[in-house]
């Protein structure tokens, strides 16, 4: 069992004490990175059992003689962990029972290392899962305070808010804030001895709503970012109401507040200004140490420098990604940036260099544009274990699934990507051949004021290395002005298949072909070899068979198999309720399975020899793949039940023996929507050489929504609680299966009786006779009946209107 | 370095345990580290700076040159406890003595012995028993060092001399050293165990087997890799030698699992001085000894000084017994290529390296040399919207198009068959399954015509008539045009006075060869014979004795005879069978009396002589053509109209 994919940038990274180690939140983990090589140094693991949100490292105190590395963290999981990182040890947990989504603790620099174990009071950010999220207007984030060296909960709640937010904290731990639609919360902590009641609390309005927030290390100031991109500077806030410390607020109000420049609705601020430079939304502000600086990034992928003093602007601009976090480290000259796309820069500070990246998997980037088809944005080359995501600077990622690394990057589309610019282009579909040599890819440009739309289908050829393509073909527009819906290789031969949503399909072969112009060019690259279309009906999904001999083509809610290399269409197999989304075929044997969304979903298994169906189930199913050698698949279905209490796991992974509707093994698996699955065969990994001497077992991988992964074997019957994507392997007894097989019933035996009937009515589908009775099969009498009459009918007729 | 030969003798390289890192120092005192799996520079060591500041003076910098690495293993301090994150340790030697541990992961020095061998440290390697490092060097030592930690824990003589190489068997127990000849100790008690003589020169390159059978060692400058069988009893000289090209600077080898019967199967990997990487695998030690290496080298098709060649590889699985799996670095040094290989025994590999890097020369060079060898990796094939023009195969007719046809052809065949119902009616049986056949049989009722039975008689055959295929229907108009003085067309209908005016004021000559182009076209049918037979009629009753007179016309005529004799006998069955045929027919005997005779008393001179049959069934006939045509070709008719307004 193998984890990876973790997102480096789910959470802002901290830095150690001495600005070599930098503590990244992966997923279940915190992975400890040296700055000066980029590598990963340690993992601290097995303390959490979901995300993680925040580290916090102790600082260190001048006393000792040895660097402290311990930190706190806090998860998903409602667990406060505290680690000695250096060891990666763990040494004590505080169960918050909440998922906690942001963790300050705001007086932790005044404690020293002498004065033992002084009380470190954390403020978290939790989600009360209690409460429904349908509800309206649920206050479900709540500010709480624990005292982690008892471990007891302190005071009340210190805020409600419709959804958690993330706890910002001045450097010397006096204050504490949070955004708030268009407002700003800021609490003043008492230094000394920390007391409940001696929190104070002030608001600031915007008109806007604020997205980030920063104090300024050393004076009384704080900036906030709205989602227009402005930054409001708020100097001398609560002079009023912190700065009469302990004394009953007599209610009289100051003279000078008539003066208070751009302070909205009687804030207690003294003044408030407004810079503007972003064009979109402020992801973060950081004050830098000195105080001299406040850094503001969003979007636009440009960090931007402002000289507090005279509002100078430096900028460190291409970092070809959105940018999220900021952090910078005790050692003034390191800093690092977390940018959207899975990566998290290290900065060398006055000149802001990159001196070290940190990457992982691209993250899933959602699309702009409203299309169907294509689904499935991610492909699996079998042969070296790897994973090729969409990426969304026009790129298709290659990652190691078993070494959690990346391997190359493809670019699809020579374009350099501006996180600002609209979206005009996109990939949309990228298949891998069976056996890695080949890539295909679709890349999408978007119309313009509905013109000028291009679809591009490019073949890529690998090169000598490991995922490395280069480009062998394109073919713009290959449907004409229809969508691709699917692209499939056919295993053992150089043919791709392409379908539309127009209604056509396309057999394309490699092959070096003369072209006999002026000069003969041997020419090698992809060529269309054959056209097909079935009734004019979209086309959605293709497959081909383990041997490559049988194409089956979805068209709407049946499937039609072609022989492949002379374009003939062999059966056609009827017919679905809703059209079908994804085909495959299942190991080597006759048996196809086929996925339908919409209305009535549907996971129905085919029977080729007798053309009908064997059985099926009603379940929206996700994502599908079936093993290579074994008559075995296994779909990813999606839980869209609202009796589902676990709002966590809305996914269930089935792995299906085709002979047998029941299934073998069950895995409630977390983030399933977007998400996929594939059998890999072979362990390739340099770790696991050894030990898979003998049978290679097939592994079956989980893809989930946000590219985190898990590999495991579907066959073994050890109970592990998996760590990344948390599920359960439940035993078929257990309820978890039969409560949701429940709901939806079992259909696999009815399905039985009727596979008979299309079977009879769809055979005969060349003859002449067909249009005449395009139609539902249900509502025409059988074929069978009406075939002598017709025939007659249309014997006679014809001299009777002669004459 | 200029000289032709890649020089890798100077080089040091070592993979990390999980190799996915690849360290290479190439003598300058810097160390990169090599991402493997993704091709790319991770970091580069230069100069260290102890990682614990505190505890120690900082050292002066002295650069990096100043570090003269001698020798460099990574190794894995703790094994698979923690598999991701095990902590690994770069050890390098220096010329000075010293022995410096990088934490490579962290980018920082774990610890450094100084002056551990005085003139310079040979060799290292690594204990996962005892946890700890060996080391020799120079001065003939070997010292016990903590790998954690750096603190030495013992050091014992082995040779009064340099020791040049070491090695360590896996289970800890036996150590190898070898200056010139070979010594194996124990090292729990470092006392010797075995003398192996036979090296005459310093010992370059030494390893255990997996099992620690065996010890391979290769001399400096011998070209065979010595392998000595461990506890060998009295014979102490080598088992078995494996010989190569050039001095082994690289060893590394791995067991065959057998099913125990031979026991000793060993697959062996070495890396010659110029970069060619040789593998030999066994069976037994016999086997291998016999057996032939299989080269592994790279491809450079020009004469340039490229130092192209393989810096390291690793044996990393035995998959089947002759074939042996490698991750090899090799390339330019500049940047290294990795690669997983797969071994098969007797069939030599030759490593393509095409790309060196985006600014490298090496990309270049190929694309200037040779002009006609157009490198066909770079170029794209582009297709246009128009990508289905040129299919293989023939776009298969669409459902809605095979009905329409469909429609059409039921629709014909129900014509013939209610004219002529023999010869069509099976044909029009209920049609097959196979979508092939059915447009197999359409096309042969398309065809079933007058004209194809004509054919397959060899009526009209291509050879009978030049002009069918001098003449196409647009020169048939001309001529006709040209003849008529271009005011006539032969497709109007023309009354027969205007016609015969037409051809009496011909001149036989012209007249002739109107016939033979009016033939022509009858018999090609683009014509709508009810016009052309007219003309023949008059042209035949005009100008006879000339037609007559003329050599060709025989031939001609003969054919025209045959051609009416033959649609004669092809009406004749007809007659007998529709009873609204033959009501049809008596309507055309009155109306077409008084045509036919005329015929016949022109025509009779020429063909009187065969038919002597009857005259009215013939007369009948050729008007029942006549109807036959008007029924038959009215798609042509009209696609002449067309054709003749384009013209």
């Amino acid at each position: 069992m193998m984890t990876g994919g973790q997102s480096f940038v789910s959470s802002p990274p901290t830095f150690s004490n001495d600005g070599k180690k930098l503590l990244v939140c992966t997923g279940f983990t915190v992975s400890i990175f040296s700055t000066s090589t980029g590598m990963k140094i340690v993992e601290l693991e097995g303390g959490h059992t979901d995300c993680v949100t925040s580290v916090i490292v102790l600082p260190v105190a001048m006393s000792s003689s040895k660097l402290m590395s311990y930190c706190w963290t806090s998860s998903l999981d409602g667990t406060i962990c505290y680690w000695d990182f250096d060891s990666a040890e763990l040494i004590n947990k505080v169960n918050v029972q909440l998922p906690i989504h942001s963790m300050v603790i705001p007086n932790i620099s005044a404690t020293g290392t002498d004065k033992k174990a002084s009380n470190h009071y954390a403020f978290v950010s939790v989600e009360d899962v209690n409460i429904s999220a349908d509800e309206n207007k649920a206050l479900r984030g709540k500010i709480q305070i624990f005292n982690l060296t008892n471990s007891h909960r302190v005071g009340g709640l210190l805020a409600e808010t419709r959804n958690p937010e993330l706890l910002s904290v001045s450097k010397n731990g006096e204050f504490l804030g949070i955004t708030n639609k268009r407002k700003l919360h800021i609490w003043k902590i008492p230094a000394k001895d920390f007391r409940f009641d001696e929190i104070k609390k002030i608001k600031l309005h915007h008109t806007k709503n604020l997205t980030s927030l920063a104090f300024h290390p050393n004076m009384r100031m704080l900036a906030g970012g709205d989602v227009t991109g402005r930054i409001l500077i708020w100097i001398g806030f609560g002079r009023r109401k912190f700065a009469r410390n302990s004394q009953i607020d007599n209610g009289v109000k100051d003279a000078t507040d008539d003066e208070n420049p751009g302070v909205r609705g009687g804030d207690d601020a003294a003044s408030c200004s407004t810079w503007h430079w972003h064009s979109s939304a402020v992801k973060f502000l950081f004050f830098s140490s000195d105080g001299a600086y406040l850094y503001s990034g969003g979007k636009e992928g440009v960090i931007v420098v402002w000289q507090l003093d005279t509002g100078k602007k430096k900028f460190k601009p291409r970092l070809g990604s959105p940018l999220v976090y900021f952090t910078e480290s005790p050692d003034p000259s390191l800093s690092c940036v977390s940018c959207a796309n899975n990566r998290i820069h290290i900065l060398k500070m006055p000149t802001m260099e990159i001196t070290n990246s940190i990457a992982g998997i691209k993250l899933p980037f959602p699309f702009t544009v409203e299309h169907k088809g294509y689904r499935t944005r991610v492909a699996y080359e079998q042969t070296n274990g790897l994973v090729a995501v969409l990426t969304e600077d026009y790129c298709v990622q290659f990652y190691s699934l078993f070494d959690n690394h990346e391997v190359s990057e493809v670019q699809v589309c020579k374009r350099n990507f501006q996180p600002v610019d609209d979206v005009m282009l996109y990939v949309a579909l990228v298949a891998i051949s069976d056996d890695g040599s080949l890539m295909g890819t679709i890349d999408v440009k978007l119309p313009e004021e509905s013109l000028g739309e291009l679809i591009s289908l490019k073949f890529w050829m690998r090169g000598s290395r490991m995922a490395e393509y280069s480009l062998s073909t394109i073919i713009y527009e290959p449907h004409s002005d229809a969508g691709v819906s699917c692209l499939a290789f056919r295993p053992g031969h150089g043919m791709a298949v392409t379908t539309s949503f127009g209604g056509e399909f396309k057999a394309w072969v490699h092959g070096s072909h003369f072209k006999a112009t002026d000069q003969l060019i041997q020419r090698t690259g992809w060529r269309c070899q054959s056209v097909g279309s079935y009734k004019g009906k979209p086309l959605s999904a293709a497959a081909f068979s383990a041997d490559g001999s049988v194409l089956a083509i979805a068209a709407e809610t049946v499937i039609t198999l072609w022989e492949p290399d002379t374009n003939i269409l062999v059966a056609v197999i009827g017919d679905t309720h809703s059209p079908i989304t994804e085909l495959s075929f299942i190991g080597k044997s006759e048996y196809l399975v086929s996925l339908t969304h919409g209305s009535k979903p549907q996971l129905a298994v085919w029977r080729t020899s007798k053309l009908g169906l064997f059985w099926s189930y009603k379940l929206f199913a996700e994502a599908l793949s079936s093993s290579r050698d074994e008559s075995q698949f296994a779909v990813l279905v999606l839980i869209n039940s609202p009796y589902e209490t676990n709002v966590n796991e809305d996914g269930v992974i089935l792995l299906f023996d085709v002979e047998n509707p029941v299934p073998v093994a069950t895995w409630m698996v977390k983030k399933a929507k977007g998400g996929s699955l594939a059998f890999l065969h072979a362990n390739p990994s340099f770790h696991e050489s050894e030990a898979t001497d003998g049978e290679k077992p097939t592994l079956l991988v989980y893809v989930n929504g946000d590219h985190e992964y898990i590999i495991f074997d579907p066959h073994s019957k050890d109970n592990i609680t998996c760590k990344n994507t948390q599920k359960s392997h439940l035993n078929l007894e257990e309820a978890g299966r039969f409560g949701y097989a429940s709901l939806y019933g079992d259909l696999s035996k009815s399905n039985l009786k009727q596979a008979l009937v299309p079977e009879i009515t769809f055979v005969p589908s060349e003859k002449p006779w067909e249009t005449i009775f395009s139609g539902s099969s249900h509502v025409l009498p059988p074929l069978t009946k009406l075939c002598t009459t017709f025939l007659a009918s249309l014997l006679e007729k014809r001299p009777n209107i002669d004459d | 370095m200029s000289t032709g030969l890649p020089n890798v003798r100077d080089i040091l390289t070592a993979f990390s345990p999980s190799s996915d890192f690849f360290a290479i120092s190439s003598g300058d005192g810097r160390i990169k580290i090599w991402d493997a799996i993704k091709g790319q520079l991770q970091t580069e060591f230069s100069d260290f700076a102890p990682s614990d500041s505190s505890s120690l003076l900082p050292e002066p910098k002295r650069g990096h040159l100043s570090l003269d690495y001698t020798c460099m293993k990574w190794v894995q301090l703790e094994r698979k406890k923690k598999r991701k994150t095990s902590s690994s340790l770069l050890v390098l030697g220096t010329g000075s003595g010293d022995v410096l541990a990088l934490d490579v992961s962290a980018g920082e020095l774990r610890w450094k012995v100084n002056d551990c061998h005085p003139g310079g440290v040979t060799a290292v390697s690594y204990s996962v028993f005892h946890r700890c490092l060996y080391t020799t060097g120079a001065d003939g030592m070997v010292c016990q060092i903590d790998a954690s930690t750096g603190s030495m824990k013992g050091r014992c003589r082995s040779f009064t001399k340099s020791v040049s190489s070491m090695a360590i068997s896996a289970d800890g127990k036996i150590l190898a050293a070898a200056a010139g000849r070979l010594k194996t100790f124990s090292c729990s008690d470092n006392k010797k165990l075995e003398k192996f003589s036979g090296h005459p020169v310093a010992v370059r390159c030494m390893i255990f087997s997996e099992d620690g059978q065996f010890i391979l060692s290769s001399g400096v400058g011998e070209r065979h890799v010595a392998i000595w069988k461990v506890g060998g009893g009295k014979k102490k000289s080598a088992s078995c030698n494996l010989s190569m090209d050039h001095p082994a600077i690289l060893l590394d080898s791995k067991k065959i699992d057998n099913d125990e019967k031979n026991g000793e199967g060993l697959a062996v990997l070495a890396i010659s001085e110029i970069g060619v990487c040789y593998f030999w695998c066994g069976n037994s030690i016999e086997d291998l000894h016999k057996s032939q290496p299989t080269r592994i080298s790279i491809f450079t098709e020009s004469k340039k000084n490229l130092e192209l060649a393989i810096y390291a590889a690793k044996l990393l699985d035995i998959p089947k017994p002759s074939s042996g799996q490698l991750f090899v670095a090799f390339g330019s040094l500049v940047k290294p290529s990795f690669q997983k290989l797969l071994v098969q025994c007797g069939s030599d590999i030759k490593l393509d390296d095409t790309k060196g890097g985006v600014l490298l020369p090496i990309g270049s060079f190929s694309i200037s040399q040779k002009g006609q060898t157009i490198d066909m990796k770079g170029t794209v094939t582009t297709l246009d919207r128009a990508n289905a023009e040129d299919a293989i195969l023939p776009i298969p007719k669409l459902y809605a198009h095979d009905k329409k046809r469909k429609h059409i052809m039921t629709k014909s065949s129900v014509d013939i068959e209610k004219t002529r119902a023999d010869p069509i009616g099976n044909k029009t049986k209920p049609q097959p399954l196979d979508r092939n056949v059915i447009l197999q049989r359409m096309e042969d009722e398309d065809t079933i015509c007058i004209e194809d039975k004509l054919r397959a008689a060899g009526i009209v055959a291509e050879k009978d008539d030049p002009t069918v295929e001098s003449h196409s229907t647009s020169a048939t108009s001309t001529t006709l045009d040209l003849y008529s003085g271009g005011k006539i067309s032969v497709d109007a209908n023309i009354s027969s006075k205007k016609v015969r005016a037409q051809v009496s004021s011909m001149s036989s000559i012209d007249a002739f060869k109107l016939l033979e182009v009016l033939i022509s076209v009858w018999k090609k049918r683009s014509q709508n014979s009810n016009h052309i037979l007219p003309w023949i009629y008059y042209i035949l009753v005009n100008h006879g004795h000339f037609i007559m007179s003329q050599e060709s016309s025989a031939r001609m005529l003969d054919g025209l005879h045959k051609m009416i004799r033959l649609r004669c006998s092809a009406i004749g069955p007809l007659l007998k069978l529709s009873g609204r045929f033959r009501l049809i027919m008596t309507q055309i005997d009155k109306s077409g009396n008084k045509a036919s005779s005329d015929e016949h008393h022109g025509g009779g001179k020429a063909i009187n002589d065969d038919n002597d049959d009857e005259f009215d069934d013939e007369d009948d006939d050729t008007e029942d053509e006549d109807i036959d045509e008007l029924v038959y070709g009215e798609d042509e008719s009209g696609s002449d109209e067309d054709d003749q307004d384009r013209t």
